[in-house]
């Protein structure tokens, strides 16, 4: 195809060509558009933030000698046995059912590997999840597919999913092609047929009673396990309040840009606020009760490197959760399935469709064929060696910061690239003391 | 960056030389520390202190300091790194009474700490890193911890480099960060304690080439009472 600029033709910006195809598809299937991933548009991120390496006011250390510790303990607010995690990046909430079980299961693989935790979803806890995973955090979402109180038990942590990221305010969902017998049997709901799931729970509506539900969960669970309380990124300074109130041990806050395995494509692109610009709002809202780094602060949404983790622990995150990267190590969106993306109208880079099962990775499917392509052995190696290297990453700043410890970053660390990013993130414009929104 | 030095008399017979002995010890770390200097003397009416900027010599001999006596004194010649060069900002930091800090170093994480304690309703005068330790150390032992807990406990809370010298009324204590890599050197006889950045401002002392010598060691608290 010959390319239209070099005749002089101009596409529009506000009628770009995903747009025009948007509406072409509409007119001619009056349904919305559902698909996974997050949102795809730009928004101010940890790109537009930078660190400032220590030189001669400050002292950096040594990489291969000096030592700069990430371990992080989750929950002892209020839990008996608190998560003491050998690093601060989890694996976030993802349902079996969205992913198949060989994923789940490398992906606890992956995680126990490195000392981390790794999260059930919307959908309740497989046996190979539970067996594989070290540390398993178990969520109780509105839906409450697959709960019981053995499960919860049998989890090191519970999260109560109040939103997502990618659609606060929204409910789960899952398309029928997705819904095999045993994904079907674990949700007591019949096979191959669409299920939305409620976008609150049915059993509280606001933090009063959550807080009596809290209770009830800590009784079933002998107050041992931590108790998490997760939420999709929008009035983030209040919700984060209301959760400590009614009792969380961590608060878990998902940017805009997090992803999701099947959202109506306006849902993931026009709700919620992006993660740069939900932490220091957490920050505050802790920091107001006394509470910063005593209930401890889990970020998602859009991490992907070892910066990123590094800049939000500055900005005052604890520890950090990653899906979408976390199925990019498991082979989503790899290259060497280039045909059958194409046959399937994508290609790798672009692939989305979470929601219709026919993932060539193997990974956000329940087709036996296709799910048989992901070796769980080898999938956990793949996702310890990303952890290991974001890890690595995130230390190597850390140092060269002087700091002996990751949680030592602080935001005093960064500067920002924009003015956008500078009055999201509240630290300074490089080269300035001016942080947008707190005067001259 | 920095120069600290600390004398602590057992001998109470020395005690009406403390600033005879003391002011060359500070001189000696005039080239650590060109811009400010500080230091602070104990006897028995209370703990003295003294800041400006300038040369060591020039702000001992504005305070005739060769001519006091007293049982213990700490002392500071400070190189700026991020903060104002002014007698506020000079070392040492007393943020209670009897208690003074001299630092050589720099705090990586001072911001959080000092947003720990503004949360606590303990402010900071300055922007200066020392300063959030030494009030640091106020609260642990306003909250009962004596100076020893206190300073461990810097070490769970502060990260970056230090020497310190912390001092009370009745306590001389001295802490290196685990790297250890800020000088200090440690003099004892049976008369003194002595305690400097680098040996040759403990050199003049009396009795100084039988003293036991000490490099401290990293993440140990080095205490003496009187
Ligand atoms: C395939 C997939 C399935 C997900 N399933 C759930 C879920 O069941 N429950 C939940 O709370 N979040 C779910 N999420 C969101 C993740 O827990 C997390 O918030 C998000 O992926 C973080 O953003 P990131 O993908 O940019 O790392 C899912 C995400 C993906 C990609």
């Amino acid at each position: 195809m010959t390319d239209p600029t070099q005749a002089g033709l101009r596409e529009s910006a506000t009628f770009d060509r995903a747009t025009i195809a948007g509406i072409q598809r509409a007119a001619e299937t009056g349904v919305y558009d559902i698909r996974g991933w997050g949102a795809k548009r730009a928004v101010p991120h940890f790109d537009d933030l930078l660190l400032l390496g220590a030189s001669m006011s400050r002292y950096p250390l040594e990489g291969y000698r000096e030592r700069c510790d990430t371990d992080v303990v989750l929950g002892d607010r209020h839990a008996r046995n608190p998560l003491h995690l050998d690093i601060p990046v989890t694996i976030a909430g993802m349902s079996f059912g969205a992913l198949s079980a060989q994923a789940k299961e490398a992906l606890g693989r992956g995680a126990t590997e490195v000392g981390t935790s790794t999260t059930t979803g919307d959908g309740g806890m497989t046996p190979e999840e539970r067996g594989q995973s070290k540390n398993l955090v178990y969520q109780y979402l509105p839906s409450r597919y697959g709960m019981n109180p053995d499960d919860l038990r049998s989890a090191d942590a519970i999260e109560i999913v109040l939103g997502q990221g990618a659609k606060p305010g929204g409910g789960g969902m899952l398309l029928g092609q997705k819904i095999s017998d045993r994904v079907a049997g674990m949700r007591t709901l019949p096979a191959g047929i669409d299920q939305r799931s409620a976008c609150r729970h049915p059993d509280w509506t606001g933090p009063d009673d959550l807080t009596i539900k809290i209770l009830e969960l800590r009784e079933i669970t002998d107050w041992q396990k931590p108790i998490y309380i997760k939420v999709g990124a929008t009035r983030t300074y209040y919700d984060v309040k209301l959760a400590v109130a009614a009792g969380a041990d961590v608060v878990v806050v998902d940017g805009m840009q997090g992803g999701t395995a099947a959202t109506q494509e306006v849902f993931i692109e026009h709700v919620g606020i992006p993660t740069l610009a939900a932490i220091p709002q957490a920050v505050q809202a802790l920091a107001e009760l006394g509470l910063h780094r005593k209930v401890q602060l889990i970020v998602s949404g859009g991490i992907r490197t070892g910066a990123d983790v590094a800049k939000a622990m500055a900005l005052g995150a604890d520890a950090v959760a990653i899906g979408t990267a976390a199925l990019i190590a498991l082979g989503d969106n790899h290259p060497r399935y280039a045909d059958e993306y194409a046959k399937i109208g994508s290609a790798p880079g672009y692939y989305d469709d979470y929601q219709d099962g026919r993932d060539p990775a193997g990974i956000t499917t329940q087709d036996p064929e296709l799910s048989a392509r992901l070796d769980p052995v080898e999938g956990g190696r793949r996702v310890a060696n990303y952890l290991r290297v974001l890890t690595l990453e995130a230390q190597t700043l850390a140092r060269a910061c002087g700091k002996a410890h990751l949680r030592n970053l602080e935001p005093e660390d960064l500067v920002a690239l924009t003015i956008e990013a500078a009055a999201m993130a509240r630290v300074p414009l490089a080269g300035t003391s001016w942080i947008p929104g707190q005067g001259f | 960056m920095c120069g600290i030095v600390g004398l602590h008399l057992k001998n109470p017979a020395l005690q009406p030389e403390l600033g005879r002995l003391f002011v060359p010890m500070i001189e000696a770390m005039t080239s650590r520390g060109p811009d400010s200097a500080g230091l602070a003397l104990y006897d028995d009416t209370g703990m003295h202190v003294v800041k400006d900027v300038g040369l060591p010599r020039d702000i001992c001999a504005a305070h005739d300091i060769a001519s006091r006596s007293g049982y213990q004194a700490v002392g500071h010649t400070r190189m700026a790194t991020e903060s104002a060069i002014t007698p506020e900002h000079a070392h040492p930091f007393t943020p209670a009474p009897g208690l003074a800090l001299v630092h050589n170093g720099s705090f990586s994480n001072h911001a959080s700490v000092r947003r720990n304690l503004a949360f606590d309703g303990i402010t900071c005068t300055t922007d200066n890193d020392s300063e959030v330790a030494a009030r640091f150390i106020g609260r642990e032992i306003a909250r009962g911890a004596d100076l020893e807990d206190a300073m461990r406990m810097v070490l769970k809370e502060f990260d970056g480099f230090f020497t310190l010298l912390v001092t009370t009324a009745t306590q001389f204590a001295v802490l290196r960060d685990s790297f250890a890599c800020k000088p200090a050197v440690i003099a004892e006889t049976t008369d003194y304690v002595a305690m400097a950045s680098e040996y040759h401002a403990l050199a003049e002392l009396p009795g100084i080439t039988d003293a036991r010598i000490v490099e401290p060691e990293p993440e140990r608290v080095y205490a003496w009472s009187r």
